[in-house]
């Protein structure tokens, strides 16, 4: 048998400097000068059955259990009883034995929830998955913080969801997060502050141009109408035509204008129910920029009506 | 951009207190900036003290007669005292020091209401000074609504006249001023995305929440809301000095973000 050097490290007695070749299938470690096997019994790492690829198999059984989560806490290693397979898994009455579903980590309880929330909402306004992890990430400094333990967990979640958005870079309206979540919009909002002290990030200024491709995607408006009304909502923040209003009531007015100078018109009440806002919001804001129409036209639009009969209201 | 003032976060030791303008001290001489700061540095202390002491009074006499020679020297003069503002609310608390029977006061009393399933206090109402009280049956009263700190003085007495007179043995102990709600008018429209591109560690901007920004101010601790006009409400004073500080900090960074 080999003999350890000093340094713990095995080593040929005839070459200690010699590189030692490991065989992980045989459990060796063999001397590359002179073939003598120094190791004995390194634990096999290599895989415990045979596998083939097999494209119908929905388990792949090369990986032993599920994917960490890395927000979790379960670095832990902890293991559960999984269900049974078989027959002899049920008792006599045909429930199952062995049942092991209560004892989950119960800190991560509340964190798992929460996952799943911000997952649900996020999937009914169509979210893509870095937002939904950045959501949870932030979610996971917050409880860590523990200064915002006494909210309720769902408007944590929704608030998180909400500056996950905005840090994105496309941000959602409090009214849109509001219409996924059961918090009501002070609730978020009062939560948005708190995290934002808690984590002292801070965020981006809403501008009207975030909102445009999605207010007028689902309103049906054509590109050219979108990047007409782009261009109104930017001019009109820029020649301060609308000191103090809500960029959302801008833009809202300004895709009402260009809507009713193209062929694609919109009423204001079915542009309000998209944005969230009040049919008289935009039409206050309306009456701020009709004045100044000519110069917040692009100047390649082509109008099918004219900028003298657009309404006036 | 040339009146933009540095960020407070990295300049100064007292976070929230913003450097003079630059634009206001071409104006001073340089021997008499010196007094004046070292002027402001003596009102300072002499605010300290008198508000060590607790009186509004001898505050603010401190305040004008630590600026009555200042300002003959200089043609600087502290923007409160050009600008009309005004304190619009003040909240202040006392203690009656004895139970009260809140039925009995709600039924003797003229211009009292009180819903017990609603809030547990008697809410009386008086017209000179304008002024709405909430008395609770621990014998603790919350005087709100007056427009000067003794006129809130008065009211509370006045209440607790009302209360005396009711049969109970009312003092007057710890009459406090909890909070002076001030507002005022800078006069033009102010950017508040810049203001809140710079001072982003004591501002909060959300259009979709409030049209005001909000700017916590630390070294007067004190809460400013600010408009797009121009209006500046200010609130969270406990001394009438500490509004006029505050405005008087915020009037230069608001001058920087004068909307052209």
């Amino acid at each position: 048998m080999a003999s350890r050097a000093r340094l713990s490290e095995v080593c040929c007695p005839q070459h200690p400097e010699a590189h030692l070749i490991e065989d992980y299938r045989a459990g060796d470690q063999i001397c590359s000068e002179c073939g003598l096997v120094v190791g004995d019994r390194v634990i096999d790492v290599g895989s415990e059955w045979r596998t083939f690829s097999n494209e119908k198999a929905n388990s792949d059984p090369s990986r032993v259990g599920g994917p960490e989560n890395p927000l979790l806490n379960g670095s832990d290693l902890s293991t559960i009883i999984g269900p049974g397979t078989g027959s002899a898994s049920f008792d006599g009455f045909g429930g199952t034995k062995y049942q092991n579903r209560r004892s989950m980590s119960s800190s991560d309880r509340a964190l798992i929830n929460a996952f799943r929330e911000i997952s649900n909402m996020a999937d009914k306004i169509n979210l893509p998955k870095t937002i939904v992890d950045r959501a949870n990430v932030l979610f996971k400094q917050v409880h860590d913080g523990k200064n915002l333990k006494g909210r309720s967990n769902d408007a944590i979640a929704s608030a998180s969801l909400y500056i996950a958005c905005r840090q994105e870079g496309v941000p959602r309206t409090f009214k849109e997060i509001c219409a996924v979540s059961k918090i009501s919009k002070k609730e978020i909002g009062r939560c948005f502050k708190l995290i934002l002290k808690a984590l002292e990030t801070q965020v981006d200024l809403i501008t009207t141009g975030d909102f445009m491709s999605r207010f007028c995607s689902n309103l049906g408006l054509p590109t050219s109408a979108q990047k007409a009304a782009t261009h109104i909502a930017r001019k009109a923040v820029d020649l301060d035509i609308v000191p103090g209003r809500s960029p959302i009531s801008v833009a809202a007015a300004a895709i009402y204008m260009a809507s009713q100078a193209s062929d694609d018109k919109r009423t204001q009440k079915e542009i309000g129910d998209i944005a969230g806002v009040a049919d008289v919001t935009i039409r206050q804001s309306y009456k701020l920029m009709y004045p100044h129409a000519k110069e917040l036209f692009p100047e390649d639009f082509k109008f099918s009506t004219p900028i003298e009969l657009l309404p006036q209201l | 951009m040339d009146h933009m003032l540095p960020s407070p976060g990295f300049s100064i030791p007292s976070i929230g207190t913003p450097l003079a303008p630059a634009g206001e001290e071409e104006m001073i001489l340089p021997s008499a900036q010196q007094q004046q700061q070292q002027q402001s540095a003596q009102q300072h202390n002499q605010q300290q003290q008198s508000q060590q002491q607790g009186q509004q009074q001898q505050g603010q006499q401190a305040y004008s007669g630590g600026f009555t020679p200042h300002s003959m020297m200089q043609p600087h003069t502290p923007v409160s005292n050009v600008f009309s503002y005004k304190i619009r609310n003040i909240v202040s608390t006392v203690n009656l020091n004895c139970k009260l029977d809140l039925k009995k006061i709600a039924l003797h009393a003229r211009n009292a209401e009180y819903n017990p399933k609603r809030f547990a206090a008697v809410i009386m109402r008086i017209r000179e000074p304008r002024t709405t009280a909430l008395i609770f049956s621990s014998g603790k009263m919350v005087c709100t609504g007056a427009k000067s700190e003794d006129d809130s003085r008065l009211a509370a007495r006045k209440y607790a006249r009302i209360v005396q007179k009711l049969g109970f043995p009312a003092k007057f102990l710890e009459f406090k001023i909890q909070n002076m709600v001030g507002s005022c008018d800078v006069k033009f429209p102010i950017r508040l995305e810049g203001l809140v591109l710079t001072h982003s560690q004591f501002s909060s901007y959300e259009p979709e929440l409030f049209p005001g920004l909000i700017y916590r101010m630390v070294k007067p601790r004190i809460v400013l809301l600010i408009f797009v006009s121009g209006k500046v409400v200010l609130t969270g004073a406990k001394v009438r000095g500490q509004i006029y500080e505050a405005f008087d900090n915020i009037y230069p960074i608001l001058k920087s973000f004068k909307k052209q």
